[in-house]
């Protein structure tokens, strides 16, 4: 672990990647491999992008959600995704490939990548309903199967954390989709109308197939393939919404007897390459409330930078 | 309190079922070990009152916590009534944690619990330096362990 152990080099790619099979773990002070610092970097710079964008949307609805007890709980995951980020943010500094300040103006800048999920506008309480449901839930398996077998020690060691405080927002996103489910027919098709939009975006969270020779596999990043992942959300997601009584937008979706398993329609990966490249339909507004934010709140880094200096 | 003399020790099976909840955001730490009940009584008729006291008032997993509790008491068949009440007072604070917890919070989590007001770094052992009072929740901040330039959450009363 870190601290309690000496600096390590590897001699070569090849003896990093022994290293890395054999259940190594690499820690901050390690001479890791430039390629494999990198992937991972971007991997935790992307992962506490995303952390931020979610945060700042979940904020925009503590003063629109019904309810005392949901209000809190949308106060208190805001907070929780703003301290994820930070946390995060911490970890990928620390691996010197670019410091907090240049990746968070980078983000406003538009130069960053986070999740394409953030890249839409959720416009209704059904949208907030459907983001804590479906995607939160696309976004812990992603997590999940990352923290699995994850070969960068300090993210694993955060990832865990993570992962256990997002277990908590999913039962919160059961209840609120239970409730919605079991609500008025108004509260149903407003509900059917924020599955039609984030049923997609949801799924293609966890991104096309795998490549072969995909690196983060090979590094111990990610342990498990993107569709695999993908068609787990799909046996749990699809039951369960047409269980409610709800449609899935994919007429190609269909239970297969012989397989015995829920086979989805073919993918359109365009809006998820748009919102890779900040062309998604609410990308510009989000990227520019974000740089707002950033920019009014200067004085108050100003003013601890300050006090800091002056203690 | 539920009449003694049969041999069975009410309060202890009532304080093993609310034991039996985690806390929401730490699976494996017992809310009993987090310090969160502070007072358990029974009355002749089966009636069973839990009074808990929250980390901070504005938790949002109260409710949650709640549900988890009024089950696992439930499953006791004696019991004929559940009322959970969190109380206003005593304030919660980091000395209601039990040495079992800070050790799984520490290893398990890297968690660290805050003692007056530093923290020892779950994996070196060295005094923390805070970065934020502000972590992904009210009762956590922020700190890193120079030497072994660790990011770790502290929790704080």
């Amino acid at each position: 672990m870190a601290g309690t152990t000496i600096a390590r080099s590897w001699t070569s790619l090849d003896a990093f990647e022994a290293f890395l099979n054999g259940g190594g773990i690499v820690e901050v002070d390690d001479a890791m491999p430039d390629e494999y610092r990198t992937a991972v970097f971007r991997f935790i710079e992307m992962h506490a992008n995303s952390e931020l964008m979610g945060g700042l949307t979940e904020r925009d609805w503590i003063p629109k959600t019904p309810g005392l007890r949901h209000k809190m709980a949308v106060l208190a995951k805001t907070q929780d995704e703003i301290g994820h980020g930070h946390l995060l943010y911490m970890v990928a500094a620390d691996m010197a490939v670019k410091t907090r300040t240049e990746m968070l103006e980078d983000l406003f800048a538009g130069k960053s990548r986070f999740h394409n999920v953030f890249h839409y506008q959720a416009k209704t309480w059904g949208d907030q309903v459907a983001i804590a449901f479906l995607v939160d839930a696309a976004a812990l398996a992603s997590q999940q199967a990352v923290f699995k077998n994850c070969s960068y020690g300090p993210y694993r060691r955060i990832l865990k954390r993570i992962i256990s405080e997002e277990g908590f927002h999913m039962r919160l996103g059961e209840e609120r989709m239970l409730r919605i489910a079991e609500g008025t027919d108004t509260q149903r098709s407003m509900f059917q109308e924020s599955i039609n939009d984030w049923w997609w975006p949801a799924l293609q969270l966890f991104g096309p197939d795998t490549k072969p020779g995909d690196v983060l596999l090979r590094w111990h990043i990610k342990s498990e393939r993107n569709e695999v992942l993908r068609d787990r959300w799909v046996q749990k997601f699809a039951p369960m919404l047409q269980g409610y009584g709800f449609t899935i937008p994919d007429p190609g979706l269909h239970y297969d007897d012989e397989a015995g398993r829920w086979m989805a329609g073919p993918i359109d990966w365009e809006p998820l390459k748009a919102t890779l490249a900040n062309g998604g339909p609410d990308s510009a507004r989000r990227i520019a409330e974000a740089a707002g934010n950033w920019n009014r709140n200067a004085w108050v880094r100003d003013a601890l930078n300050a006090v800091s200096v002056s203690a | 309190m539920k009449s003694t003399g049969t041999g069975v020790d009410f309060e202890l099976l009532v304080h093993e079922a609310v034991a039996s909840v985690d806390d929401p955001e730490y699976p494996g730490v017992s809310i009993v070990d987090l310090g969160l009940l502070e007072t358990l009584l029974i009355d002749d008729a089966g009636g069973v009152r839990i009074g808990l006291v929250p980390t901070f008032s504005g938790c949002p997993a109260l409710a949650m916590i709640a549900d988890d509790v009024r089950d696992a008491v439930a499953a006791l068949e004696w019991v004929t009534a559940i009322e959970i009440e969190w109380l206003a007072a005593p304030a919660w604070s980091t000395d209601r944690v039990s040495e079992d917890a800070r050790s799984v919070l520490s290893k398990e989590f890297t968690v660290a619990v805050q003692i007056g007001s530093s923290a020892k770094c779950p994996l070196c052992g060295e005094p923390t330096v805070e970065k934020s009072l502000f972590g992904p929740s009210r009762c956590r901040s922020v700190h890193r362990c120079e030497p072994c330039s660790e990011t770790i959450e502290v929790l704080r009363g």
